[in-house]
Order: structure tokens, then sequence, then C-alpha cells
């Protein structure tokens, strides 16, 4: 039971990093180059999904969203929703910040080799960015991760809400809950030492982030 | 410091940055406090306050850590050499520049610690997000109006401070000279 819990919360963690990570690039893409109302639209997207809670962010999709556009969606979809959305939020400020810093010269010179400037934006200062943004992307992980806890109250059955179920079934709230706290510390600290270890292996070390 | 200090202090920031604030909470509230039957974490919002402040007890350490490793040992080497005492040049030198430095952390711990805030509701603590599902479940039992308003009310509670922060530090620092700290 708490494994099929546990394996929820990985789930949801790594879809909505993932799902961010792509939407997070395509949000700081246009930031950077598209124009004045992309940039304006991105800012409103991104102050909404960072200023507000995770749980308003749920309670909306779960309940608000499906009545405006007269559709229905299951709670798992509401979770790999808001997620992705909202961590594309953070991560685009990340990835903004790794293109800055190896925008300005790198993107010249691309240019200047008759790169056109999608294909620099792909093939030079995308990579780099990836390399220099792990940092970043290791707190976002650790903060998407304890995020999905939230879930539960759209009714999920992720590793938080299971752990509540068996706690009210046997009321040893104690030992439950520390234990619960457990996994998610262990699971958190493990991801985060191989994101330190891969980023120690490929990082830049000239170029220093400034986020 | 001497070295068991540090290793607490790293356990505790390793410890209430790796669990969700909601299990804390839950934690404190049912384990803690109703499970022990500890009688100040009985009351939901005590318990809810502690949790949350354990938790930002955790990031503000390592936020005022970037920023005083940021000042660096020169100015304590300074104030020292002028003749103060080891706790002046700590209260008189280092701290108010820390404060300084610090605030772009600390204006993004704030609005983290607000949205945060609403995982109490799930305990019973009668705030924003109790409110809110108290007026949709009231006819005409409207569930898009009331959660965009107090999705609203959040940003209008962290945007403005947070920015303010932001900016006040950004010129203070200007005015100082100081450069930007590792938080």
């Amino acid at each position: 039971m708490i494994l099929t819990g546990f394996l929820k919360t990985v789930q949801l963690t790594f879809f909505g990093l993932i799902m961010g990570l792509i939407l997070g690039i395509l949000l700081a893409i246009g930031d950077l180059y598209g124009g004045k109302i992309i940039s304006t639209i991105i800012k409103f997207y991104v102050e909404f999904f960072r200023g507000s809670p995770i749980i308003i962010q749920l309670f909306i999709f779960y309940f608000s969203v499906p009545i405006m556009l007269n559709i229905r969606l299951g709670s798992t979809i509401v979770g790999f929703i808001v997620f992705a959305l909202n961590s594309a939020a953070y991560q685009k400020g990340y990835i903004k910040g790794a293109m800055e810093s190896v925008y300005k010269d790198q993107m010249t010179a691309a240019l200047s080799l008759g790169l056109s400037k999608v294909q620099a934006i792909m093939y030079v200062v995308l990579p780099q960015a990836m390399r220099i943004m792990i940092p970043g992307w290791s707190n976002e992980f650790s903060s998407l991760g304890k995020s999905t806890a939230a879930i539960l109250i759209i009714g999920e059955r992720d590793l938080t809400a299971i752990g509540r179920t068996i706690a009210f079934r046997t009321f040893r709230f104690l030992e439950t809950y520390a234990f619960i706290a457990l996994i998610y510390f262990i699971f958190i600290s493990i991801v985060l030492k191989i994101l330190d270890i891969i980023y120690e292996k490929i990082k830049i070390p000239t170029i220093e982030i400034s986020a | 410091m001497g070295k068991q200090y540090q290793i607490i202090v790293d356990v505790y920031e390793k410890i209430f940055r790796g669990i969700p604030e909601l299990v804390l909470i839950l934690f404190i509230y049912f384990g803690v406090g109703l499970g022990l039957g500890f009688p100040p974490f009985k009351h939901a919002f005590t318990a809810a306050t502690f949790a949350l402040g354990l938790r930002s007890g955790a990031h503000q350490s390592q936020i005022f850590r970037g920023a005083i490793r940021g000042i660096g040992e020169e100015q304590m080497m300074a104030a020292r050499s002028l003749g103060l005492s080891r706790l002046q040049a700590i209260f008189r030198v280092m701290v108010p520049q820390t404060f300084i430095i610090a605030t772009p952390g600390l204006g993004s711990e704030y609005s983290l610690l607000v949205k945060d805030s609403s995982y109490a509701f799930i305990i019973g603590v009668p705030d924003i997000m109790f409110w809110t599902n108290r007026v949709i479940a009231t006819p005409p039992l409207d569930p898009v109006f009331p959660y965009f308003a107090a999705a609203f009310l959040y940003i209008l509670l962290t945007f403005p401070l947070a920015t303010y922060l932001d900016m006040w530090g950004s010129r203070k620092k200007k005015q100082l000279g100081l450069q930007e700290g590792e938080g």
C-alpha cells in the first residue's frame, strides 16, 4: 500500500519535472526572444503559478476548470497538469537565468558562424544552459517533490494520503507520519545526491550562474 | 563554532528541506499533538505555526549563511583591527550587512511561507483556504470565482512585498557597494 503511494508520488514528481522542463524552456525562449506582448503574458502566467499556493491551483483545475470548459478531469490528470504547469513557471526562471549567462557572446559568435537564430538557441545556448542549471534544477526537484504531497486534498492516493489513511486506521499517528517523512527524505536526498554528482561531472568551470 | 554544532545544523537543514511541509504539519499536529498528547500542539494553529517555523528556519539559515559568506572575512578582520570585540563586530558590522544582502532570499522565503501556510487548512486552521471552501459550500455553490479570488488574495499578499524587498535590497546594495551573496 505504501509502495503504490510512493510510486504515485515518484510518478507525479518526475512527470511534473520533465513536462515542466519542456514547458519551461519554451517559456524562457518566449520571454527572451519573443516580443513584449508574449513577455507580458508569460509574466502573468509565472506570477499566477508562483504567487498562489499549490492547493488553490489543484482546486482550480479540479473544480473550476472542468465547469468552465465543460469537461471531466480525473484527480491524477489534474495532478499531472498542475505540477507540470507549476514547475514550468519555476523552471522558466532557472532556465532563463542559465540562458542569459551563456547568451550574449556565444549568440553573437554562433550567428557570425552562419547559424540561424533557432539553430543557435538549439545547438549552442540551450545545451550549455542545461548543464549550468542543474543546481537550480535540484532545488526545483526537492520543492516539487514536496508539493506533490498536497494532492491528497483532491483525493489522489499518493504517499501522504496513504500515510494518513494508515494513521487513522491504526491510531499510530506519530510512527506513521514519521515513517512517511522518512521515505520522502530518503527519496529526495538520493535524487539530490545523484544530481549533484552529475553536476560535478558536466559543469562548465568558467560559467557560474547568478540566480 | 565547533564541529558538533555544525553537524547538528547540517542535519537539521537537510531534514527539514527533505520533508514535505504537509507531512510535517500532519506529523506535528496528529503525531506529536494528538498522538503523544503534547498539549501545545493539540491546538491546530500552534502546531501549524510551529511546523512552518521549523521549515522556514532551515531555509533561512541557508540564506543567512550565504549572505555572511558574501560579506567575507575581510570585514570581520577590519572591524577587529579597529578595536571592536568579536561580539561588537558581529552585531555592529556583520549583521546589518547580512540583512541587506539577504533581502532577495528573504523575499522569496516570505512568499514561500505565505503559500505554504495554506496547508494549515487541512488540519482545520481557519485561513483563506478554509473560508474559500466554506463560501463554495454555501449556495449558489459557485466553484469558480472564490478560488480565483483566493488565488488573487495570495498573490496580493506575496507579490508586492517580495518585489519591494528585492528593489530595496538592490538599491541598498548599490549604495553600500556590496556584492551578491551566494544564497
